[in-house]
């Protein structure tokens, strides 16, 4: 039908893109059976299912045509693709946390202008925030557990994405800056996004969540 | 055909010829003896405005230089990307006119035809008019513009979107819109909407540059490669230096753009010089890759190191068939292997015992061998 190659990001944004999909009237059944299958063809549009933060990967060298992305993976990576839209949903927030127990003493030492280490799935985020503080920082990229980083003296803080901060209570950290807020994105490679235009406009216009705004 | 004279550059220029932040930060530097910072070309377009304007000052413009030559880039580290790769281009130096600018889109079109590619199945030249939304922005909305300039350089029309929320509902809409716009240039419904958008508020620097881009296509049409071109008003160039008509050429099955180029008449002024400019680069090593394979040679290897083995070559090669002679006695099985790993279809033996006789067999594997004439052999491999 639509003759494009989706990319679909496994993980918590997953179900928010099989809605906006779906919404939008592609065969989004087939990802849900659960199976281990990584490509899933229906009705002409293909979509592949993938890491999070490949999707921008498949998509800037068309190995996709479309995908959907938080936008905290997008400012992390700086990919060359094409933003088309905000989704508005799977919302969550970058920020900078510490334990509880010396957050007073962290955040003293960056106003100082100490190098405090951070650790993060984040690095370039991490980075960027800093050099935008006028700071420097020791940034410690981890893939997973963030959370752990400063329990165990591995960083001073953390900068992480959080939704709700379940986590960062359970593992009693606080939150002193919130570096951006992210939602998921409809992402279009440059070649496809004009070469393909028909058809991409075609699904954006069905997926309309901010309907209101083209007027 | 389009009387372009080629020219060659020095790898190394000076650190300051280049000012386009991301360009130098891509370059490989290096200092000479008095400590000045040179830089290894990251590009062909800027080395050529310097030529033009100090090499060839005081002969007639326009100049009409083409160029093949390799550039420099520093690739991220550990991607595997060649940090050498070779562009091929031409420049239009010292001409403002439309006709220049679709000049060249239609000499990229027909190099790209000329080597099996077709628009707009496998390619598509996508062109826009990077001083029309600039200068509708500057008219309209001029607080806001160099952000949503910026925004729209980073290709976000998301935040185009939000900060168009500011501005007021017609202008508004055509902040949002105009990039947006999309579509094949021979119907002529994308530049309807571009006016309409742009409507009363847009200012003569903006209706200029959409007068401009009409002038491109009527020129694009008279050259029959219209259909060629899509349309895009959110392409503004990626690099600063553009000042109109700016394009890049996408093939289906490809992420990257295979060649890119456009107008930049204020690039000269660096040099001193007040020439308006048009050009393009194509890289050599993303369009080999989206070429269609090529038909095998009509080469023929002749495997043999007798003298009978060479007078056969000879005559071969004199009746026009082109011919490897492979100077060894290999088995038949080992020399179609040869042939096939330099794209050659067919191999020979000169025939024992019969001076007027060959063996030929396709290089195929199990490829059956029979006896022909020296002339014969042209008739089976050239036809």
């Amino acid at each position: 039908m639509s003759g494009l190659r989706v990319a679909v990001p496994k993980g918590a944004i997953f179900e928010d893109a099989l809605r906006a999909l779906g919404g939008a009237g592609l065969p989004v059944g087939v990802l849900r059976e659960n199976g281990r299958r990584l490509i899933y063809e229906a009705n002409g549009t293909e979509f592949i299912i993938s890491r999070p933060s490949d999707v921008p990967v498949f998509v800037e060298y068309g190995a996709a045509d479309v995908g959907i992305v938080g936008k905290d993976v997008l400012e992390e990576q700086e990919p060359n693709v094409v933003e088309l839209r905000d989704l508005g949903t799977g919302a969550c927030r970058m920020i900078l946390a510490a334990p509880a127990a010396n957050a007073a003493e962290v955040e003293e030492a960056i106003d100082r202008a100490e190098v405090v280490r951070v650790a993060t799935k984040f690095p370039r985020t991490a980075r960027r925030y800093f050099e935008g503080r006028g700071r420097q920082a020791e940034v410690i990229a981890l893939h997973g557990s963030i959370e752990l980083a400063p329990l165990v003296g591995l960083a001073d803080c953390i900068v992480d994405l959080t939704a709700t901060g379940t986590t960062l209570r359970e593992n009693d950290l606080v939150v002193f800056d919130e570096i951006s807020t992210s939602t998921a994105r409809v992402i279009a490679n440059r070649g496809a996004y004009r070469l393909k235009n028909r058809e991409i406009s075609t699904l954006l216009d069905a997926m309309q969540p901010e309907g209101a705004l083209r007027g | 055909m389009f009387g372009f004279r080629e020219v060659v550059t020095p790898a190394l220029e000076y650190a300051e010829v280049l000012e386009e932040p991301k360009l130098r930060d891509s370059s490989f530097k290096l200092f000479d003896p008095d400590n000045q910072m040179l830089l290894l070309r990251p590009e062909m377009t800027t080395p050529i405005a310097r030529l033009a304007a100090q090499s060839l000052a005081g002969s007639p413009t326009p100049y009409r230089l083409s160029y093949a030559l390799p550039v420099y880039r520093r690739s991220s580290v550990g991607r595997g990307q060649s940090a050498e790769f070779h562009q091929a281009g031409v420049e239009v130096v010292g001409s403002g006119s439309p006709a220049e600018d679709a000049g060249t889109i239609a000499l990229l079109v027909d190099v790209l035809q000329t080597l099996g590619l077709h628009a707009p199945d496998d390619f598509a030249v996508v062109l826009g008019q990077s001083a029309f939304y600039g200068g509708f922005l500057r008219h309209a909305a001029p607080e806001a513009a160099p952000r949503i300039l910026s925004a729209l350089a980073a290709k976000d029309l998301v935040r185009v979107d939000e900060l168009s929320r500011d501005l007021t509902a017609e202008v508004g809409a055509a902040v949002r819109e105009i990039p947006r716009l999309v579509g094949p240039a021979a119907d002529g419904s994308v530049l309807d909407e571009a006016a309409r958008y742009a409507g009363g508020a847009a200012g003569g620097e903006a209706m200029a540059a959409l007068e401009n881009l009409r002038e491109v296509l009527a020129h694009l049409d008279a050259h029959g490669c219209l259909g060629a071109a899509i349309l895009d008003l959110g392409l503004i160039g990626r690099r600063d230096y553009y000042t109109g008509v700016v394009y890049e050429v996408y093939a289906s099955g490809l992420g990257f753009t295979v060649a890119n180029g456009g107008r930049y008449d204020n690039l000269l002024h660096r040099f001193g010089k007040d020439l308006p400019a048009t050009g393009f680069a194509i890289s050599l090593e993303r369009l080999i890759s989206i070429l269609p394979h090529e038909e095998m040679s009509p080469l023929l290897v002749l495997a043999g190191e007798s003298v009978e083995a060479t007078r056969a070559a000879n005559r071969l090669r004199s009746s026009g068939v082109p011919v490897l002679q492979l100077a060894e006695d290999l088995p038949p099985d080992d020399a179609s292997r040869y042939a096939r790993s330099v794209g050659a279809a067919w191999i020979c033996y000169p025939a024992s015992g019969d001076d007027d006789a060959l063996k030929l067999a396709r290089a195929e594997s199990n490829g059956e061998f029979f006896l022909v004439t020296p002339d014969g052999v042209a008739g089976e491999v050239l036809s």
